[in-house]
């Protein structure tokens, strides 16, 4: 092998010729080595320019999966599948106080996108240089976000985040309640329904309802309606499926818009249908009369002469009008007697009485997977008045919703359902506690659909539908004033169609000064006239 | 001698097939990462446009909320959405529909 280059020896003494022909085969390799060293080099030299430019994607952090990141919660739906709830991106507005050179000029520019920030608040933490970030507004909108960005704003940046987004606006707001900015759950079935919610984000599978939003919509608008009207400081609304609990409309009077419920009035968001209780007044009627047949202390052939003020101990129990003449149970449900519903009271006694209030789950809580179920306030008392006046709705104070799960006795022949926000599977079994005997219940519900084709509840008639119910005027206490007479309780509570009984609907309005027959039940029939269209059910028109 | 022209040969072919392998590694690496960063977009792209549908969806959602539809409805079409007028029985159609004119 001959050496590569010129030889190194070249110039040095002659004497060295053949040593100098022994070390070439060594030169070469060393310079074969240095030139590999060299390229290794220069390949390593050309990586890190490489890098310097376009970056490692290596250095990226490895994510384990490439599915799609789990959301923090689902979306929640109606029994269509129309979208309640849902999780939009958002950003959160945030600065590095020690990279925003002017704070007063920042923060004024801030306040030409958001003019309601407030500047001192602003200045305060645009000038705290202790912290490395400060959060200054959460969620932004991708626009509100681009019009920031625009304004080209030292230290100013964006931290993405996720923001629960309500579509439907203040429908069904009660029903949904609200999350705070960090998504933790505060009222209404986002805080019933967490566990199913989170459950449901991590599986992106969205939460479903039994609301049904157009029937939800012609139940607010009514109940909105009738509740300005009538000059309520609050009203409540909810329609259920009687046959298996499931909730189709829940509406609170007056509303909010979830949206931006830190800026609505605590009176609005408070939910009215099984958050706020009240004593109910003769929408109790129909059970007293049910509770005297199933006990056989009366029968359908009695009558009654409830002419005169009932006395019990000292204390008159009247009716707010005079009933004259001998009346059977039809015409006390149907003209809402005080004095026939105390006396029937009476004669079942307060242990039986309180059996059957609990059967009918007005003792308890309702269990509607709605965040907050008020208790009901039931004092175990055994005194003639109070059993009296429970027989017509006073001394027990219930919620809407606790009302319309007792109700659900008059569609399932007896027993009762409780109600549900929850879509019910197709399979799934439904609970069903007895309450009374088919019979029974039959025999009430003729009676209460003759309060509404001939007694106080002749507003909620809507031809065609069959509607049975009760209307209930409860005076409302007024603390050591006793009763206020110019405050009540107004309400109706109803089945329909009674021929083929299915659907269990409860309208209460808060503070009026009229009876639950001049407000609660126009408002009713109204409410049914629209929504039987929707439920498969027809009626006649209206006279024009 | 000639033996050690063979080592030599033999070396120099090994010292070859390890350049090529190295920078075959080299080059099979840089793809590899590459193609992840690849994916890496691609999963943030299909992540940023699931949020984008999310929030076309909820906008969907709040244009055919039913309050929108029958304000809209009440002002171009003079209907009212779910009224009693959606379904009628059969006999109401009768009093309905024009008299019936002789032949």
């Amino acid at each position: 092998m001959k050496p590569l280059g010129a030889p190194m020896f070249a110039a040095a003494e002659q004497p060295a010729p053949r040593f100098a022909q022994q070390a070439a085969p060594a030169r070469n390799r060393v310079r074969i080595l240095a030139l590999s060293i060299f390229a290794v080099l220069l390949l390593l030299a050309g990586r890190a320019v490489q890098l310097a430019f376009a970056g490692d994607p290596l250095a990226e952090p490895r994510r384990a999966a490439s599915a799609p990141a789990p959301l923090a919660r689902a979306d929640i739906v109606d029994r269509n599948g129309v979208l309640l709830a849902t999780t939009v991106r958002a950003y959160a507005l945030t600065a590095a106080p020690q990279r925003v050179w002017n704070a007063g000029e920042t923060a004024d520019a801030l306040r030409r996108v958001f003019p309601d920030l407030d500047r001192a608040t602003l200045l305060r933490r645009l000038g705290d240089r202790e912290r490395r970030q400060v959060y200054l507004r959460r969620g932004l909108t991708p626009n509100q976000r681009e019009q920031v960005t625009a304004l080209g704003l030292g230290g100013i940046g964006f931290v993405a985040e996720d923001r629960r987004a309500y579509p439907q606006g203040a429908l069904a707001a009660h029903v949904l309640g609200f999350t705070d900015v960090d998504l933790n759950p505060l009222a209404g079935v986002e805080r019933g329904l967490d566990g199913a919610i989170r459950a449901g984000g991590e599986h992106g599978r969205a939460v479903a309802l039994s609301l049904d939003v157009r029937v939800q919509y012609a139940l607010e608008e009514e109940l909105d309606r009738a509740a300005r009207a009538a000059g309520a400081s609050g009203g409540a609304a909810i329609l259920l499926d009687g046959r298996n609990g499931e909730t189709l409309a829940l509406a609170s009077w007056p509303s909010f818009d979830p949206n931006a419920a830190g800026a609505a009035a605590e009176t609005a968001r408070r939910d009215r249908v099984a958050g706020g209780g009240r004593e109910l007044g003769s929408t109790m009627k129909p059970f007293t009369l049910a509770m005297a047949l199933e006990e056989r202390v009366t029968t359908g052939a009695e009558v009654f002469d409830v002419s005169m003020p009932f006395d019990i101990d000292g204390a008159a129990i009247t009716d707010h009008e005079r009933i004259l003449g001998p009346v059977g149970l039809r015409e006390i449900l149907a003209r809402s007697s005080n004095i026939g519903a105390a006396r029937l009271a009476l004669r079942v006694g307060a242990a039986r009485q309180r059996t059957y209030l609990e059967r009918l789950g007005l003792t308890a809580p309702a269990a509607l997977e709605i965040g907050r179920n008020q208790a009901p306030i039931a004092p175990d008392t055994r005194g003639r008045r109070d059993v009296a006046g429970r027989g017509f709705g006073y001394g027990l104070a219930a919620t809407p919703a606790a009302l319309a799960g007792a109700y659900t006795v008059f569609v399932n022949d007896g027993a009762r359902v409780a109600p549900t926000l929850r879509l019910r599977g197709e399979d799934e079994a439904v609970e069903r506690a007895p309450v009374f005997a088919p019979a029974t219940a039959r025999q009430v519900l003729f009676y209460l659909r003759g309060a509404v084709t001939n007694g106080t509840g002749r507003a909620a008639d809507v031809p065609g539908l069959a509607v049975a119910g009760k209307t209930g005027t409860a005076e409302i206490w007024g603390g050591a004033q006793g009763y206020d007479q110019s405050r009540n309780f107004s309400s109706f509570a109803g089945v329909f169609p009674a021929n083929e009984p299915r659907y269990v609907i409860v309208l209460a309005l808060d503070e009026v000064g009229e009876a639950g027959g001049a407000t609660a039940a126009p408002a009713v029939a109204r409410t049914l006239r629209r929504i039987a269209p929707m439920l498969g059910l027809r009626v006649e028109a209206q006279s024009e | 001698m000639a033996q050690a022209g063979l080592r030599r040969a033999v070396t120099g072919c090994a010292v070859i097939v390890i350049i090529l392998l190295a920078v075959g590694l080299y080059r099979a690496k840089s793809d590899a990462a590459r193609t992840e960063a690849d994916v890496r977009a691609l999963e943030r792209q299909i992540a940023e446009t699931e949020d984008e549908l999310r929030a076309l969806r909820a906008e969907i959602a709040h244009l055919e909320s039913p309050q929108r539809v029958e304000t809209l409805a009440r002002q171009h079409l003079d209907v009212a959405v779910g009224s009693e007028a959606a379904a009628l029985p059969e006999d109401a159609m009768d009093r309905r529909l024009p008299a019936p004119r002789s032949p």
